[in-house]
């Protein structure tokens, strides 16, 4: 696999904790892969140092083989959509504008029909839009601007279900339309799960998991039912997770379960 | 993911319902089948997941490839895929019927008096021409 | 190169920021200033001559501080350039120098620009005897005193250093934000503290007086040029390490 992202003993350390310890991880080139953890995870710093918006205590950033870093000619090849971006004091069809200046690939016909799904409007400020309206001048950025490198971080807040679906929809079209390395991170793992080809897992500033998705489905199991005949049914299997109401029991193993026994009393 | 479940590798559950609409006829012998970017839009997967479910059933030579035009239902594919529903039948409805009706105390002979009852009516809605 | 012509554009995307904004302030300034001294009765004082006393019109004229306004605006376009701006071109992939070099650009660009208005703007007044009203707005004796080119070069010089310095501070918010911002205020009042007793301690206030008098208005601006290069380093060796 030819890695567009190569991340080596990465470590970031703030006064007292760190963000991230000795995270070494591989993102490859032409695929999508999810970020996934909770809340202050670390995901974010991930990302950001990733994008060259903070710096590493200790460990190595390669985006495309070099260091990106203050390097013009690889930042260029990336665009990094944060929750939470700033914009300047302008409107959003003067953002886009920038956005295409900036980005060899842009693709200002994506870019309308995106905003005309979105229903954002080229000539409001951004300072007026919605926190939901922002998330979407964020999307429609991100994916317009066809980098090939694109990273996206918990992109839709403030976006209802039905927009989120027009996101995943239009994520998926670009996709196919115009290949290109996707890092997205979301906690919205069951809307998303679909979508990615790799899972990267951090909790606590670590990676816990790095796998693909289709390995991952199926490696737990919920048996629910009497409690005896559950018990003897998962016998032997790791149990994570195990759940009593009188003579119910609802367990989660290891593993998945083989269609044919599936089908037993 | 419009219709699929958590519970099996996506493009598992992708390469079965395929595998399902050639059987039933749905997609005949020589016809194509979606492409696997069409696929993946429909269900909202990720394409090479959906790549992946076309490549089982094409390794399994249920599908064929014709170059730059896209995967075709080979030819005896669907005598295939019966035969395989065949032989699973008596495990995937026999088994459990069996043991529901012991569950419930239904003797052998009483179950199969409803198994041909039921046959019979089956019978009749296919001349009516409302079988299922 | 074409990066920094990016970020230049980038500011300007929004005309009103950078190119409208400070001119309303400065004709806001500027009709203020008329309005004032339309009201204000030009000053005379009494001469006593062989023939009794005589009231002559003061002809220094009266100054007025409209030129006040357009250089704080420079410094709040120069905070406003890093503070608000450098976020989005940073998510959008530009390194941190190109981003700086590009605006530091456009602060000369503007500098520049705005400092010929002003010049042209002196030599109008000039032309119309104070606008009529014996008012010397853009004119500050002996810093903007001189033929057209030295006011536009004097002019440029300070705008830009204003511009300069306002970088530096929305730097430095970006990096350490409000507490930051204390400590860098504080820092430099302790310099200014630090050279003054220095000055003290050597006795050598008569000749830094003495430096400064005999400075001409050319000499001035090229201390000026000095001090915005100076800012400009400091800005661009801060910037290097700030987040966003």
């Amino acid at each position: 696999m030819t890695a567009a992202i190569s991340v080596a003993g990465l470590t970031r350390r703030y006064r007292g904790h760190r963000a991230l310890d000795d995270v070494t991880v591989d993102v490859e080139a032409g695929s999508i892969t999810g970020l996934l953890g909770r809340n202050g995870a670390g995901k974010t710093t991930l990302m950001r140092i990733v994008a060259g918006q903070e710096f590493a205590s200790s460990g190595s950033v390669r985006v495309f083989g070099a260091s990106p870093v203050e390097n013009d000619q690889v930042l260029r090849r990336m665009i990094f959509i944060r929750e939470d971006q700033a914009y300047p004091d302008v409107k959003v069809g003067h953002a886009l504008r920038v956005a295409s200046w900036l980005h060899p690939n842009w693709n200002g016909e994506v870019a309308d029909r995106l905003l005309a799904d979105f229903g954002l409007p080229e000539s409001r400020a951004i300072k007026k839009l919605s926190r939901g309206m922002r998330s979407a001048l964020g999307i429609v950025i991100g994916l317009a601007a066809r980098a090939e490198v694109t990273m996206f971080d918990e992109p839709y807040a403030g976006l209802d279900a039905v927009a989120r679906q027009v996101f995943y929809e239009w994520l998926l079209a670009e996709y196919v339309a115009h290949p290109r390395t996707l890092l997205l991170s979301t906690h919205l793992i069951d809307e998303a799960a679909g979508l990615l080809e790799r899972v990267v897992v951090i909790a606590a500033g670590r990676v816990v998991l790095d796998a693909a998705a289709d390995d991952l489905r199926g490696a737990a199991t919920r048996v629910s039912g009497p409690a005896l005949a559950v018990d003897e049914f998962t016998a032997g299997r790791p149990v994570w997770e195990r759940r009593r109401l009188g003579s119910q029991e609802s367990v989660v193993v290891a593993g998945p379960l083989a269609r044919e026994s599936s089908v037993r009393t | 993911m419009a219709g699929l479940d958590a519970d099996a590798p996506l493009f598992a559950q992708v390469a079965e319902r395929l595998a399902a609409e050639i059987a039933d006829g749905g997609v005949a012998e020589g016809e194509r089948v979606p492409s696997s970017n069409e696929l993946a839009a429909y269900y909202r997967i990720n394409p090479a997941t959906a790549a992946k479910g076309i490549n089982v059933l094409a390794d399994e030579g249920l599908l064929e490839k014709r170059r730059g035009i896209g995967m075709f239902v080979a030819s005896g594919a669907r005598l295939l895929l019966l035969e395989r529903r065949r032989n699973r039948f008596a495990e995937r409805y026999v088994q459990p019927m069996v043991a529901e009706a012991e569950r419930l105390g239904i003797a052998a002979g009483e179950l199969i008096d409803m198994v041909r009852a039921a046959s019979h009516a089956q019978d009749g809605l296919i001349q009516e021409g409302l079988a299922l | 190169m074409s990066t920094w012509i990016n970020v230049v554009r980038y500011h300007l995307v929004s005309r009103v920021n950078y190119l409208v904004l400070p001119w309303g302030w400065l004709a806001f300034a500027f009709a203020v200033d008329i309005v004032i001294f339309a009201f204000i009765p030009v000053g005379h004082h009494v001469v006593p001559t062989a023939r009794g006393i005589v009231q002559v019109q003061d002809d220094s004229g009266r100054y007025a501080g409209g030129m006040g306004a357009i250089v704080l605006v420079f410094f709040a376009m120069g905070v406003q350039s890093v503070a608000r701006s450098l976020p989005f071109a940073l998510a959008l992939g530009v390194s941190r120098r190109s981003y700086y070099t590009g605006t530091a650009l456009l602060a000369v660009t503007l500098a520049v620009g705005y400092g010929l208005v002003l010049a042209a703007l002196q030599a109008m007044e000039r032309a119309t005897g104070g606008w009529w009203l014996a008012t010397h707005i853009f004119r500050v004796p002996y810093i903007l005193d001189g033929p057209w080119y030295l006011t536009w070069l004097t002019s440029s010089v300070t705008l830009a250093l204003l511009f300069a310095y306002g970088m530096w501070f929305g730097i430095v918010y970006r990096r350490w934000s409000l507490p930051g911002m204390l400590a860098f205020i504080a820092v430099q009042v302790a310099i200014l503290l630090a050279a003054a007793l220095l000055i003290t301690w050597s006795h050598a206030w008569p000749g830094t007086g003495h430096f400064f008098v005999t400075l001409s208005a050319a000499g001035l601006t090229g201390l000026l040029a000095a001090a915005t290069a100076a800012l400009l380093a400091g800005g661009y060796a801060t910037v290097r390490r700030a987040t966003v």
